[in-house]
């Protein structure tokens, strides 16, 4: 176990030992953390999980009515049909702090409405199309935020996990390793103080005869 | 609070029936074409950006950059001929890292 290189005097003593005070109690918060931490991560990553069956079924059910439509319509018909419409910033970000982790949290507002389109020249499938395609898009959104959740989570707990175990395998260890030397070192100095004032009062005592 | 956009980013097959809905829309002819517009989808303007399985995989390191970002929310879905599971899997990988072990990671069997 390394030691830390310091002067072995009582001063130093008094400091490492309320450094190693400091320590126990950081390493109680940290680990305290890391269970909170948990506890969120758990919760969240069962309910993400189904989420993202569900969305992958109704997305490829999706991709389905747009394959139809493309099949009864025309590539071109279709390609044409979906041209109509911009990007809008559509999703309301707010801020949510856990446990000291920033998650973000979405909001999608009310989509534009599907149109850009005759509807009278193309066919029902477009709208079949369009409409599952606009049913599956907040669900999108909802799995995005859920699973940015557990990222920004699943980071944090590393993070913290390295730091309880760089404090209880390294710091303290040391710290007390430290703490003993230095003990060991002022009762040897003590102990050979006594001797030698045992000494020289037998000295004199012997002088004294 | 603020309002930003979504972009989806892959084959047009898949993303083009998002246009209408105000998604803003990158289809492209190659997966790898997505390097080219990382830049410009990370930068701020977008809460979240899904990407198709087969771009995932073309810029997998780039995502992975990201994961420590709060935004955007960088998710992957399945394209119109892809088969599924890649997303499930690259939160799985997460939640390994994170908790050590594959043990909670499995389905409740009841």
């Amino acid at each position: 176990m390394a030691q830390m290189r310091v002067n072995p005097n009582r001063m130093e003593l008094m400091k490492l030992r309320s450094r190693r005070q400091v320590a126990q109690r950081g390493h109680k918060l940290l680990k305290d953390k890391l269970d909170e931490l948990m506890k969120e991560f758990l919760a969240r990553i069962g309910e993400s999980r189904t989420l993202r069956a569900e969305v992958e079924r109704e997305l490829f059910a999706a991709y389905g009515t747009v394959a139809v439509a493309r099949g009864v319509a025309g590539r071109a018909a279709l390609a044409a049909a979906l041209a109509s419409g911009n990007p809008e910033p559509i999703v309301s970000v707010a801020e949510r702090n856990v446990m000291s982790v920033r998650i973000p949290e979405f909001t999608l507002a009310a989509l534009p409405a599907p149109g850009g389109y005759s509807l009278v020249t193309t066919p029902i499938a477009f709208d079949s199309a369009l409409a599952a395609l606009a049913a599956v898009a907040p669900r999108l959104i909802v799995l995005a935020e859920k699973e940015k959740a557990i990222e920004l989570l699943a980071a944090e707990i590393e993070r913290t996990r390295r730091r309880v175990n760089a404090l209880e395998h390294v710091l303290i260890p040391q710290l007390d390793e430290t703490i003993r030397s230095i003990g060991m070192k002022l009762d040897e100095a003590e102990r050979s103080n006594l001797t030698r004032l045992m000494k020289v009062k037998d000295m004199i005592e012997e002088q004294g005869r | 609070m603020s309002m930003r956009k979504v972009a989806i980013v892959g084959d047009a097959t898949s993303v083009a029936g998002f246009r209408p809905l105000g998604f803003a829309v990158f289809p492209l002819a190659v997966p790898s074409a997505a390097r080219g517009i990382w830049g410009e989808l990370v930068g701020g303007e977008y809460a979240a950006v899904l990407v198709t399985e087969a771009v995932f995989e073309e810029i997998e390191d780039l995502i992975a950059a990201q994961a420590d970002v709060p935004l955007p929310a960088v998710t992957v879905i399945p394209g119109a001929g892809s088969a599924g599971g890649v997303g499930q899997a690259k939160i799985d990988a997460a939640i390994e890292r994170a908790l050590g072990t594959k043990v909670f990671i499995r389905e409740e069997d009841g």
